[in-house]
């Protein structure tokens, strides 16, 4: 008996889909570290994402097509993962270097719980094991100094003659508010060039590190900020968060129209407040009706990542600055945010595939 | 969403135009006077909506970057920068014959 080549191993591997991106995992570069010794076959799956919800799916396909060829005594599947970046904005300078993804958490209006969303989603993606960091830019409303618990003011240190601000770490996660550079209870009353500066600061002189995500906490609605960050950062994608109501179909369109006029991608609808299960009698009611995110996305054609229930002690811990996904991790709406972050993590690995296009474009002076 | 993306943008300055080629193979030369004349900033169009040339002779490009993920911006030698050309709104500029006989700037 001959011994098996690696081509051999790699040509019924391009049999195996990413059942996200749509491509063979040997041309998608997946496919690391293959050895073969002695009939034993190790190879590593590098995935795009540690929160991918596809893993034993991809590695059944593996073990299907490589069941064909003849000689292979053992075979030694491990994954891997290797954040790929999404950003586009071409030719620009980046702002953030070291952050592979930005993520925005935006609605077309306020009180949908994008904040609490943005939360328990940042903190999804750490527990999934992808290096994550929280930005408020909520300057209406920061609440994410509440939600996270964290009071001091960010430190500030000196880099190349100018200085860098350290995010604060909250239940292991970088955290940065526009809130720590407001009085408490004071309201913001800037114009347009104040903020601009502000978030300007906010988006360029915190120190991150390397991240796989950074997911930032919106103001509500189609204004300033909105088009601040689409002008000043590589934004990968936008998540919309809304409510079941039929009404909020008015806001996820507008929301839409904005992002798509500027050309960020919109990675999933997350539909929250969606239903209230009793905890007296175990039924399930749905309160502000149902499926009306649902339907908007299927409506745009926007992947629909899933339905977040309320519950009250997602707002007692929140009030208490844990997230429930911290204080309560086995919980049905911790279940909920952790396999909508592995969807998002999915849809995200998708959008950086068709963002390469984007990226390529070139500015040159002849 | 159609909206054609453009792949390379290249001033020659020795011509005083702007070559865009765009992701379906298009290509399109903008001279430099032509562009500044349909900036879409305020200053230059107002509020009251359409589009109008607006003539500065010998203007001169000084750089261009990129918006985001959807425009362009030109920066011009007296200073002029405030016009952001959406992807969208530099195709409906396009000069080239095969653009012209349809319809003229979209809205910006």
């Amino acid at each position: 008996m001959g011994t098996i080549g690696k081509d051999v191993v790699l040509e019924a591997l391009k049999k195996v889909q990413d059942p996200e991106i749509h491509r063979d995992i040997v041309s998608l570069g997946m496919v690391k570290n293959l050895e073969i010794e002695d009939g034993k076959v190790a190879f590593t799956v590098e995935l795009t994402t540690p929160a991918c919800p596809l893993k034993e799916k991809i590695q059944d396909d593996c073990r299907k097509v490589l069941a064909g060829i003849e000689g292979i005594k053992d075979l030694e599947i491990s994954f891997g993962a290797q954040v790929r970046g999404s950003k586009s904005g071409a030719g620009q300078t980046d702002l953030l270097p070291t952050v592979k993804n930005v993520v925005l958490v935006a609605a077309g209006k306020g009180g949908v719980g994008k904040s609490t969303v943005a939360v328990n989603l940042a903190t999804a993606l750490k527990m999934h094991g992808a290096a994550t960091g929280l930005l408020d830019a909520d300057i209406y409303g920061p609440s994410v100094p509440i939600l996270m618990g964290v009071k001091e003011e960010p430190k500030k240190i000196a880099v190349n003659g100018g200085f860098k601000l350290v995010p604060q770490i909250a239940h292991n996660l970088p955290v940065m508010s526009i809130g720590f550079f407001l009085e408490p209870d004071q309201a913001v009353i800037w114009r347009g060039p104040m903020l601009g500066k502000a978030l300007q600061q906010l988006m360029a002189d915190v120190q991150w590190g390397d991240l796989d995500y950074l997911v930032v906490d919106m103001p509500p609605g189609t204004g300033d900020v909105q088009i601040t960050f689409s002008q000043q950062l590589k934004v990968s994608g936008a998540v919309l968060v809304a409510t079941p109501q039929d009404v909020a179909l008015a806001d996820v369109v507008r929301a839409k129209s904005m992002f798509d006029k500027v050309m960020i991608p919109i990675v999933g609808i997350i539909e929250n407040m969606s239903y209230f299960i009793c905890d007296g009698c175990g039924k399930r009611h749905e309160i502000f009706s149902s499926g009306g995110a649902e339907r908007a996305a299927d409506r745009f054609k926007i992947p629909f990542l899933g339905q977040v229930p309320i519950i009250s002690s997602i707002r007692e811990w929140g009030d208490k600055g844990v997230p429930i996904l911290v204080q309560d991790p086995k919980s049905e709406v911790s279940k909920v945010f952790l396999e909508i972050a592995a969807k998002l993590a999915g849809q995200l690995s998708v959008v950086s595939e068709a963002s390469r296009r984007a990226q390529a474009l070139k500015i040159i002076s002849t | 969403m159609a909206i054609p993306i453009p792949v390379e943008i290249n001033h020659i300055r020795e011509k005083g135009l702007v070559r865009i080629t765009w992701e379906d193979g298009h290509v399109g030369e903008y001279p430099k006077d032509y562009l500044r004349g349909y900036c879409p900033c305020a200053a230059c169009q107002g509020h009251g909506g359409g589009i109008k040339f607006v003539s500065v002779s010998n203007a001169q490009l000084a750089e261009i970057s990129a918006v985001g993920n959807y425009a362009i911006e030109f920066c011009w030698q007296d200073g002029h920068n405030t016009g952001i050309y959406t992807f969208e709104y530099l195709r409906s500029l396009c000069p080239c014959p095969d653009c012209k006989q349809s319809d003229g700037p979209a809205e910006k």
